[in-house]
């Protein structure tokens, strides 16, 4: 009942305690196990997995393609020579205007054996080059933050869809039911379209990402308030206890009342080991500078946090582990803030490639970054002509995957010459979601949940595995 | 024929279906199935346009070209079928439809009788039965004690006093149950809790969702209107017009007004970066499947994109159903407030808003003078700041205006300088609006629009339960004044079963009909389809009397049996049930939505607003307004108290016509660790002078001796405990620091958030009452967490 799959001595149980709690609820063994069970659904995968986790390390505002990991050359000879396309009712005031053709600030350098051209400013993700596959073709198909961002992670432009986290935590259940199984880890601020982006929509409530704030508890009400002592929590769980048993006693036929006596014993379980995960402190000194956190590191501290985190979750057992890095939007100075934008990543996800990698954990994890669209080539003249950046663009974008199942080392998909389309290996969003969970085991069409009289599934209608990306 | 049977304009409506059955039904026979004369096979588009030994059968978009109309008018040296003549009608149905460029529907008519029970009329009932005559096992009857709590918490959303339990006990005359469901039904808070059921289901939030989240400000309004309209037990008809067309139906009516605000409540948002045929186009998505979902219990999100796969609902009624709200545009309008209004707090509250807000636009001042009128500099090191000001300043003008006396509501075309559709939507002005063509879009795809559609009604209630579709009208105004009606009619088969259903289901837990926002299909079949049609009778000849039918149900002896299983109650009931039984509840009823106690790392997490943050979450001051019930409190999209959101509340996004009841672990902390539940424990240990008069209070009863043994010693222990450890006093407020990853300079900049303006009256603090009080606050948080309270059988 206890064990999790994943044996790291870290976290496994400790059996004392269980039985301790067992006793105080006077629950018994028996009972907490029937009711544990009918809480959570492990239905295990529909085919053999080539990942058994994911981190998708999700870029919030958009991230540059052409800024990043698909440098466009012929927009040196573009700069501000005026664009031109057909303009439609389908465009957003932003895109609307005088626009011009911008040039990219950033050089780009060739890595890896098969010399992807990538930002000189990713020294560090460079090395990683090689167990990369790249992706030029994925198509966004909203230019507005809240609601792309709503596809991208739910599938649905309109919130309130199960997140991708929700959909595959409910099609292979949990690996260690002493932690959340969809962890999300949000910048400082929650991402617009707010918790909508991690919640389990129409699926149940076991299936929401339980998000670890920047502050404060890292499950929320999971200590007592200040100067509640353990000794007082205890005598008071006692008392409830044998109130609790009373009133089963009263209710033989009613099966709930035991798996909400166990749910109680799973909160303190989760009491104990939570924090134990968290401990980042513990890592090695070597560790901690590898993914940028402390010391120096100003820059990368926050994200190389996060990204450890990421690691120690997938190694706790953690199924879906979802990393928000902020502050892509560069429609002005986009030099400047995409700067220290790549800065703050470039460490952190080149250690935590590197760290599964040593570690023996990139077979097993499908590693995801993405924004929820890509930018445009052109921009219109603001702030006196010297703040170029980049508006919205949803026909063209990058996006990177690595890890279990997918090619190690390539570049799937291409742009046009100024990155304003994708022309090559082209595929709408659920594509791409229907492959996330390819790899994961699941097929889509299989993984459905009966809502208001309808079959409802991530894609919505279904999909095409993205083939070229597959290893 | 059975097209013939229907009258011109019904053909008219249903269009290319009907041309397709009829094909199928007169035609098939010879041209495709078994045989394929003239080498013509009818049976596909494609075989169409290919034709037979004569050539194409249609020429899409030419009619007279076509030798399918020529065939059946008998033109050409051709007559078909043969030794039949159609009728005019059938012909003129043929001409539109290749007119109209020949779309093939996939939709097929061979659905089980079974999957159309909802649409088909029901049989007249018999008035006299009763509804324990439908389900005829006679089970054990409840005890009383369980009754009264049953009732109470079912009608009011709190749980009963000892007194009103003793007295119910005591209570041996005749009508003593029927009394008490009378008193129940009387309440004010009988409204509180069934309009609960109510905004569930139309999804009700006091903000837009998305990137701002920026408040609408005076749905607070509509939140009322439902209330009373429980409240007076409005015929549901009446409730039902003033919805989805009180402005057309009821002009110059207030309360018709503000009930419009249904039609506006799900999320939404245009900004600078939406498209705006998009963000229309999702708001006519969202209100054509609210409308369904909530009055007609259909799904139609499936006949967005294609015809419905496993109901009649072809695209083109949900295209049809969609055109009526074409002309439908959000308004603002003033409306003063109504004596059944609370209007008692408005200026209190308002004048707190104002002054932060005023701080707000002072510091701007400070910051870079006139630079918000266009003029002056702005330093660029302080463009972030500045920037987190203009943001607020902008939710702040929107929240301003929920003390003004305005209406969240909708107008047949826009109102002249009263729209309502925020800075970046473009409004002409009303003499040169034109009601936007509505086409069916194959695939949901905006920028594929086929056939151009006019307004109409969903033709399967025609089809199936002989209920004729109206014409409704391509003019700006009255669209929905005749979907309304046809909407809210007793002959209207879906819509009468539909509410009775959600009455049940709220009553019992699990409805007649278990899905209650599908009845087609894939909804689950009614258990007992003789008893909801029986029910739904009452409804309309009650004279759709919703608290007629909680008579009949609540007054049956399957209310009254005896349960095995118990029902956790739902999020709102507990928070208000902990804040009643602590004595902390406010019954101050109506008003602007209040900001109650939540979680602090909740209340001080930033959130993303579209290139800053948001302001921070401060509860209301006053114990007596941010202690109301949870219906009161304000329904903030990115912003759920997780007090409701981790007990299961309802999504502010999708109908929920059902709640979760999962037990998750995170309910646990919230009800054993949360701030709230030991404030309110506390709150209950220093109202309290023993053990047994907590048991009274949270349980409605003694404790039994056992109970009361380890309680007594529990709270022995305890009481050791504090008093010889006195508690810290009271930690000085945190000042709330933002950090944001600025676009500007992908660099972090912080924030300190100014101090709320009202002094915060604060709850209890263990530091201020005795080690007795805290030793009792102890055991009622015991009490709180107890399965005993959080059941109801």
């Amino acid at each position: 009942m206890f064990t999790n799959t994943r044996k790291t001595a870290l976290l496994r149980p400790r059996l004392g305690m269980v039985s301790r709690r067992d006793a105080l609820f006077g629950g018994g063994m028996g009972l907490g196990a029937v009711a544990l069970s009918a809480m959570t659904s492990p239905k295990g995968p529909h085919h053999k997995a080539r990942a058994k986790n994911c981190i998708f390390l999700l870029m919030e505002g958009g991230p540059s393609h052409i800024d990043t990991f698909d440098p466009k050359p012929k927009l040196d000879a573009l700069h501000m020579t005026k664009f031109q396309k057909e303009r439609t009712k389908f465009e957003a005031n932003m895109n609307t205007g005088e626009r011009y053709y911008v040039k990219s600030p950033f050089t780009f350098k060739r890595a890896g054996k098969l010399g992807v051209e990538m930002n000189s400013l990713f020294e560090n993700f460079a090395e990683c080059a090689d167990d990369i596959c790249f992706y030029r073709g994925l198509r966004a198909e909203s230019v507005n933050h809240p609601t792309a961002l709503y596809h991208l992670n739910t599938g649905n432009q309109f919130g309130g869809d199960p997140a991708v986290g929700s959909w595959v935590t409910y099609g292979l259940g949990s690996e260690n039911k002493n932690l959340p199984s969809f962890v999300v880890l949000p910048d400082t601020a929650f991402p617009q379209g707010g918790a909508a982006n991690w919640s389990n929509g129409f699926l149940p409530a076991e299936f929401q990402g339980t998000p670890l704030r920047a502050a404060g508890a890292p499950v929320l009400d999971m200590a007592p308030p200040a100067g509640v002592t353990a000794e007082r929590q205890r005598a008071v769980m006692d008392l409830m206890g044998a109130l609790n048993k009373g009133h089963q006693q009263q209710h033989p036929e009613h099966a709930e009342l035991a798996a909400r006596i166990a749910s109680y014993e799973l909160a303190f379980r989760m009491q104990a080991e939570m924090p134990k995960v968290l401990e980042i402190e513990k890592e090695s000194k070597a560790t901690l500078e590898m993914y940028g956190i402390g010391g120096s590191n100003k820059d990368t501290d926050a994200v190389g946090r996060r990204c450890l985190l990421a690691r120690r979750m997938v190694e706790a057992g953690v199924r879906f582990v979802q990393v928000i890095v902020m502050g892509w939007d560069s429609h002005d100075y986009i030099e400047k803030a995409h700067s220290a934008r790549m800065r703050a990543i470039d460490k952190p996800i080149a250690a935590l490639l590197k760290d599964l990698k040593q570690r023996g954990l990139l077979d097993d994890t499908l590693v995801v970054w993405s924004g929820e669209f890509g930018r445009s080539p052109d921009n219109g003249i603001r702030a006196g002509g010297q703040a170029w950046g980049r508006d919205h663009n949803a026909t063209a974008m990058s996006t990177w995957l690595a890890g279990g199942g997918v090619k190690r080392g390539a570049i799937v998909g291409a742009t046009d010459e100024t990155g304003l389309q994708g022309v090559e290996a082209v595929h709408p969003i659920k594509d791409f979601h229907v492959t996330l969970l390819h790899l994961l085991g699941l097929d889509d069409a299989k993984l459905r949940y009966l809502h208001a009289g309808r079959e409802k599934q991530l894609s919505q209608v279904g999909g095409e595995i993205i083939r070229e990306i597959l290893a | 024929m059975r097209i013939l049977a229907l009258a011109a304009a019904a053909v008219s409506v249903h269009g290319a279906l009907d041309v397709l059955s009829a094909l199928k039904r007169d035609c098939f026979g010879c041209h495709g199935e078994g045989q394929v004369l003239s080498k013509l096979d009818l049976r596909s588009r494609e075989a169409m346009l290919k034709g037979g030994a004569r050539g194409p059968a249609i020429v899409p978009g030419n009619a007279e070209a076509s030798l399918l109309l020529a065939a059946i008018e008998g033109r050409k040296g051709l007559q078909m079928p043969p030794g039949a003549k159609p009728s005019a009608e059938l012909v003129a149905a043929v001409r539109e439809w290749i007119n109209g460029g020949a779309v093939w529907t996939a939709w097929k008519e061979d659905y089980k009788s079974e999957d159309l029970w909802a649409f088909r009329q029901p049989k007249p009932r018999d008035k006299a039965k009763t509804v324990d005559a439908f389900l005829g096992v006679s089970t054990a009857k409840a005890d009383k004690r369980t009754l009264i709590r049953r009732v109470t918490i079912d009608l009011t959303g709190l749980p009963p006093t000892q007194k009103e339990i003793d007295e119910f006990v005591k209570d041996n005359s005749k009508d003593a149950w029927a009394r008490l469901v009378d008193r129940l039904l009387a309440s004010p808070r009988y409204g509180e809790r069934w309009a609960r059921h109510w905004l569930d289901v139309v999804r009700y939030a006091d903000t837009n969702g998305y990137s701002n989240d920026f408040e609408r400000p005076n749905a607070w309004r509509y939140r009322d209107y439902v209330i009373r309209a429980f409240n007076e037990d409005k015929p549901y008809n009446r409730f039902i017009l003033e919805q989805v067309a009180g402005d057309e139906l009821f002009p110059g009516n207030p309360e018709a007004l503000i009930a419009t605000g249904f039609l506006r409540a799900g999320p939404w948002e245009h900004t600078g970066m939406s498209v705006e045929a998009v963000t229309r186009q999702m708001f006519l998505d969202d209100v054509t499947h609210a409308t369904a979902a909530t009055f007609l219990g259909l799904t139609l999100g499936c006949a967005k994109c294609h015809d419905h796969k496993f109901d009649p609902l072809p695209t083109k009624d949900y295209y049809r159903m969609q055109a009526v709200f074409a002309t439908t545009e959000f308004a603002r309008p003033k409306l003063p407030f109504l004596p059944t209004e609370n209007s008692s707090d408005l200026a209190y509250g308002k004048s707190l808003l104002q002054k932060v807000s005023d701080d707000v636009k002072t510091k701007m001042e400070r910051m870079a003078p006139g630079y918000q009128q266009g003029r002056g500099t702005l330093p660029p090191d302080q463009f972030e700041e500045y920037k987190l000001y203009q943001k607020h300043n902008a939710l702040h003008k929107e929240s301003l205006d929920r003390y003004e006396p305005k209406a969240f509501a909708v107008s047949s075309g826009p109102r002249n300088g009263e729209t309502d559709g925020g800075a970046n939507m473009r409004y002409p002005k009303r003499a040169e609006y034109k009601p936007a063509d509505v086409h069916v879009l194959p695939g949901g795809n905006i920028q594929a629009p086929a056939e151009k559609v006019s307004p109409g009604v969903l033709s399967l209630l025609e089809r199936y339960g002989g209920y004729p579709s109206p014409v409704v009208p391509e003019t700006v105004e009255g669209r929905r004044a005749v979907l309304a009606n046809w909407i809210a009619n007793e002959k209207n088969p879906l819509t009468a079963r539909v509410m009775a259903n959600r009455i049940w289901q709220y009553h019992f837990g699990k409805g007649l009909a278990a899905d209650a926002n599908n009845f087609g299909k894939m909804g689950a079949k009614p258990s007992n389809p003789e008893l909801l049609d029986w029910l739904a009778s009452e409804l309309v000849e009650s004279g759709w009397s919703v608290k007629a039918v909680h008579r009949k149900i609540l007054n049956s002896q399957a209310y009254q049996a005896a349960r095995s299983e118990g029902r956790r109650v739902e999020a709102e009931v507990l928070r208000d049930s902990i804040l009643f039984v602590a004595g902390e509840l406010s019954e101050e009823r109506g008003g602007p939505g209040v900001f109650p106690d939540i979680n602090e790392d909740v209340a001080r997490q930033p959130l993303h607003r579209m290139g800053s943050l948001s302001p921070v979450y401060r509860p209301d001051a006053l114990k007596r307004i941010r202690n109301r019930r949870t219906i009161y409190t304000f329904q903030q999209r990115s912003l759920v108290d997780p007090m409701v959101e981790v007990f299961n509340g309802a999504s502010m996004d999708l109908s929920c016509d059902r709640r979760d009841a999962a037990t998750v672990p995170t309910q646990a902390f919230a009800l054993f660790n949360s701030q709230f539940a030991h404030d309110m424990a506390l709150a209950m240990g220093a109202r309290v002078s023993n053990v047994s008069e907590l048991f009274v209070r949270v349980l409605g009863r003694a404790p039994r001796a056992d109970e009361l043994r380890s309680a007594t010693a529990t709270y022995r222990k305890l009481l050791a405990q504090h008093t010889a450890a006195a508690p810290a006093p009271r930690a000085a407020a945190r000042p709330v620091v933002h950090s944001i990853t600025s676009e500007l300079t992908g660099e972090q900049h912080k924030f300190t958030h100014p101090e709320s303006p009202a002094a915060y009256e604060h709850n209890l603090h263990p530091s201020e009452v005795t080690p007795k009080a805290r030793a009792l606050g102890d055991i009622a948080l015991a009490l709180i967490n107890s399965n005993e309270f959080v059941y109801v059988y």
